[in-house]
């Protein structure tokens, strides 16, 4: 992957946007395949899908267009007339090297194995909780390949490599507690069975059992579920040109906006990243950026037209979900940096009253304004380091700054979940917030 | 019609050599889709199209489903689809139709998305209101042929528009068959009234009157009669079949599922699996008759009958949904739904529905509302919840109106199917509901 040779039929699409008279033109070109297998109670269902397709974003100074297709693009069109603003296209800079991973060139998982493998879940869940069953699993394994050209002299080529499991489960009796998993990893065989049963089956049980807490606080420890669904619904804090103006209300007297065991970075180059690429959906180039630094603001991520005018180094962090999206800037891989010498054991050790939250349980309430949030959880009440009482139905509220300020301690078990890009984080020791019924 | 030189017959051919046994289902979904799309004006690129086709083969036998999709009209794709789903062991070679599809045509005209905006401005200003919005309408159309083995269903062809409107107060979205001086006026007054009860505050929780407008009534019955009634979300809780003779609602419901009678634009003959459709009533006096089921639930019991099976998207099997409901016309007037209450909530908009189908609990999302006084319309609330078990809240209904109307319609995103659905519905009282306040930015107490 790197800047490379485009496809004659590539070229000749872009030299006949030109020669209309759009001279900002550019072209992608897709092609993908998948496997998807998924289980439910009567059903089994055996997908295999293969896709190939482009788009082409064009114009002059008085107008553009985007244009998406299946198949090939016909350099001949037909096109509709540009209309509306103008449009830019990023010039062609430097891409480090960058090694492919070796897993892209990994075979699509097989039907017989993808059933196996949601069959194996069904079981293991019985087994962690009897009684718990899948409702739904559904695995899809998929790769691609996607090349970009611009009249800018851009050209670049990219390959990905991901798979999706999205698993409903519902526990035991009448009316049963139901709990869902949606994750994303680069391979469908990486998938740990055991440990989602587990997750899974935790859920189901906590939900099922658990009460409403009084209005609380203490320490609290939050899971790296709960903290990238907080992480969310900060995204518009960290993202854009109007991120540095959200976030100054947030500083305190040191200039901190958050405690010196917060450091979050963007990297869409990220090593084992699902998303991992040397260019962007634009075909700029990835890299780290580092957005707070021990409880500093450094910048916010910024796409290369948004570094314009905003203060900060861009990075490449357009993303385009597929050919049928625009490109838009958004997160690659987002996360709080991991404390790699300390075991989530110690954290929850370090507790004498308080809660371990495992899980959200619904969309999460943001007040960006206001610099409010609640979200809804459930997990332990914990005594002595040890969980004490399930706990459900709960609200975990309070202001983001208490949350970012009040960050006493990070894990080390950094995980990613598929939200806006893939957010991750590992489980944080949170003081200051407020747990209700 | 893009499949008109379509050769069905070598298709219909080529299918059978799969379909091995008398119980197995085998077609070929093909499809052509066109979007247009005019964003706001401060976003480029400012004309947006998409164009694309592609098909699907299916194999469906004993429960389980082989499907393979490709994006191309073509022999070689085709063959090598059948090959993938075909049983055959060591897997065979099949012959390649010749499958020929016009050109795209002409670049694309989609005038009538510009005029949309600065008619609906000129609406505004009738209201006697301005206020910065941003505007985004999009053209949808689709193109659809089923082939089975045995049976060729004629081409089915769906257009339809999805207008969104943003403004710093709150947000709005609507599908229409067509875009005429009547949406517009639609557009602008849902506007208007989102405009007005921006700083409402939302009610204090209650149990009570409510008054529901068609439209909300079209969201209710999608949450908690159509999903309610689709034979994969039964067969959650057990065996589907057992839902039928089940008494659901007040005897006061009568709800069918005709896509046939749905706007014109988006009517269909046949469904998504070319199976034809018909008045399928899902409720007859408040009792489950018919749920919603697809070809393949249809072979699980002979109470389930197929006709229902719609699919997103060619690289997705169908699956059973509802396209227009309707909510059949009672006998009260809709001057007497207010009169006959004394105090409570006359609920004009949902944003949005939800249903758990595990546990019937259900929620419909209110962005405003205006109470009602001494059988009078009052002030207006802010944003509130109607929240309950489905089995509870449809015997709450005291009351349905008329006539009926067309109901507006909506985006309806089950599994990740992201399909349009329509509505017809008078309006309805129910008694004894909840409703709590409750926002997307809301704070829990």
């Amino acid at each position: 992957m790197s800047a490379v040779a485009v496809t004659p039929q590539h070229q000749e699409t872009l030299v006949s946007l030109v020669r209309r008279g759009w001279p900002d033109a550019e072209v992608f070109l897709k092609r993908g395949r998948s496997r998807r297998v998924e289980l439910s109670a009567f059903t089994q269902t055996s997908v295999f899908s293969q896709e190939q397709a482009w788009a082409v974003r064009a114009g002059h100074h008085r107008g553009s267009f985007f244009a998406a297709g299946t198949g090939e693009p016909d350099p001949a069109g037909p096109w509709p007339e540009p209309a509306g603003r103008s449009l830019r296209l990023p010039e062609p800079s430097l891409v480090l090297p960058w090694n492919e991973p070796s897993d892209f060139d990994a075979p699509l998982i097989g039907e017989r194995e993808g059933l196996r493998l949601l069959e194996s879940l069904g079981r293991e869940l019985a087994s962690e909780l009897p009684g718990a069953r899948l409702l739904s699993a559904a695995l899809e394994d998929g790769s691609s390949e996607s090349e970009i050209a611009n009249s800018r002299g851009l050209r670049a080529r990219t390959r990905a490599r991901v798979a999706t499991l999205h698993l409903e489960a519902a526990g035991p009796g009448r009316p049963a507690s139901t709990a869902s998993v949606y994750l994303a990893v680069r391979e469908a065989r990486k998938i740990n069975p055991p440990a989602l049963a587990r997750r899974l089956a935790d859920r189901l049980a906590v939900t099922a059992q658990g009460g409403p807490p009084e209005r609380d606080g203490g320490e609290i420890l939050l899971a790296p579920a709960v903290a990238v669904r907080l992480l969310t619904g900060l995204v518009p804090l960290f993202v854009g040109a109007k991120a540095g103006a959200l976030i100054s209300g947030l500083r305190d007297h040191r200039g901190r906006i958050g405690s010196e065991r917060l450091t979050l970075i963007d990297n869409g180059r990220l090593s084992g990243g699902t998303l991992e690429a040397p260019v962007d959906g634009e075909g700029v180039p990835t890299r780290e950026a580092v957005l707070v630094e021990q409880g500093f603001f450094r910048q916010p991520l910024l796409a290369w037209w948004q570094a314009e005018t905003a203060a900060g180094h861009p990075s490449g962090c357009t993303r385009r979900a597929s050919w049928r999206d625009l490109p838009q800037p958004g997160p690659t891989h987002l996360y709080i940096k991991a404390d790699a010498k300390t075991p989530v054991v110690a954290l929850l050790g370090s507790i004498a009253q308080g809660y371990y939250l495992i899980d959200v349980t619904g969309p999460g309430r943001f007040d960006l304004a206001e610099g409010k949030f609640a979200l809804p959880v459930c997990g332990f009440a914990v005594e002595a380091g040890r969980a004490s009482a399930p706990v459900a139905r709960a609200w975990l509220c309070g202001r983001i700054a208490t949350f970012l300020q009040g960050i006493a301690a990070v894990g080390r078990d950094l995980t990613f979940h598929p939200l806006d890009g893939m957010l991750g984080s590992p489980t944080l020791l949170a003081t200051g917030l407020e747990l209700r019924g | 019609m893009p499949f008109s030189e379509l050769d069905t017959a070598a298709v219909a051919r080529t299918l059978s050599q799969i379909a091995e046994q008398p119980e197995d289902v085998v077609d070929a979904f093909f499809e052509r889709r066109e979007e247009v799309e005019l964003p706001p004006e401060d976003e480029g690129p400012g004309l947006r199209v998409w164009r694309e086709e592609g098909f699907a083969v299916r194999l469906v036998r004993e429960g389980r489903t082989w499907l393979a999709s490709r994006d191309a009209i073509e022999g070689r794709p085709f063959a090598e689809a059948l090959r993938q789903v075909a049983r055959a062991i060591p897997s065979a070679t099949y012959p390649e139709p010749v499958l020929r599809m016009p050109p795209a045509g002409p670049p694309i005209a989609a005038p009538e998305l510009a005029e949309l905006p600065p008619a609906v401005n000129r609406a505004l200003r009738s209201h006697h209101v301005g206020f910065p919005v941003r505007y985004s309408v999009r053209r949808h159309r689709r193109w659809v042929q089923v082939v089975g083995p045995r049976l060729v269903p004629a081409a089915e062809s769906e257009t339809f528009y999805s207008v969104t409107v943003e403004g710093s107060w709150g947000r709005y979205g609507a599908l229409f068959p067509r875009l005429d001086g009547g949406v517009a006026e639609t557009v602008a007054g849902a506007l208007v009234s989102l405009f007005r009860a921006r700083q409402a505050a939302p009610p204090a929780a209650f149990r009570g009157v409510a008054v529901l407008a068609p439209g909300v009534v079209a969201v209710l019955l999608h949450e908690a009669v159509a999903h309610a009634l689709e034979a994969d979300v039964l067969a959650q809780g057990g065996n589907p079949e057992a839902a039928v003779g089940v008494a659901m609602a007040t005897e006061r419901l009568d709800v069918l599922d005709d896509p046939a009678a749905a706007p014109e634009g988006v009517r269909r003959s046949t469904d998504d699996e070319g199976s034809p459709v018909f008045r399928r009533w899902l409720l007859r006096g408040g009792v489950v008759e018919q749920p919603l089921a697809d070809s393949l639930w249809a072979r699980t019991s002979p109470v389930l009958v197929p006709g229902a099976g719609r699919r997103g998207s060619r690289h997705l099997p169908p699956g059973p949904r509802s396209s227009h409901l309707e909510l059949l016309p009672g006998a009260t007037d809709e001057a007497d739904l207010l009169a006959g209450a004394d105090e409570g909530l006359f609920l004009a908009e949902a944003s949005r529905g939800s249903l758990d189908s595990l546990s019937g609990e259900f929620a419909l999302h209110l962005p405003f509302a205006r109470r009602i006084r001494r059988g009078a319309l009052a002030e207006t609330v802010g944003p509130c919840l109607l929240r309950g078990r489905v089995a509870d809240l449809l015997t709450r209904v005291t009351a349905v109106g008329r006539p009926a109307y067309p109901a507006g319609a909506g985006w309806c995103a089950k599994g990740g199917q992201k399909l349009p659905v329509w509505a017809t519905a008078p309006a309805l009282r129910l008694e004894g509901v909840e409703i709590v306040p409750g926002g997307p930015g809301e704070m829990p107490a």
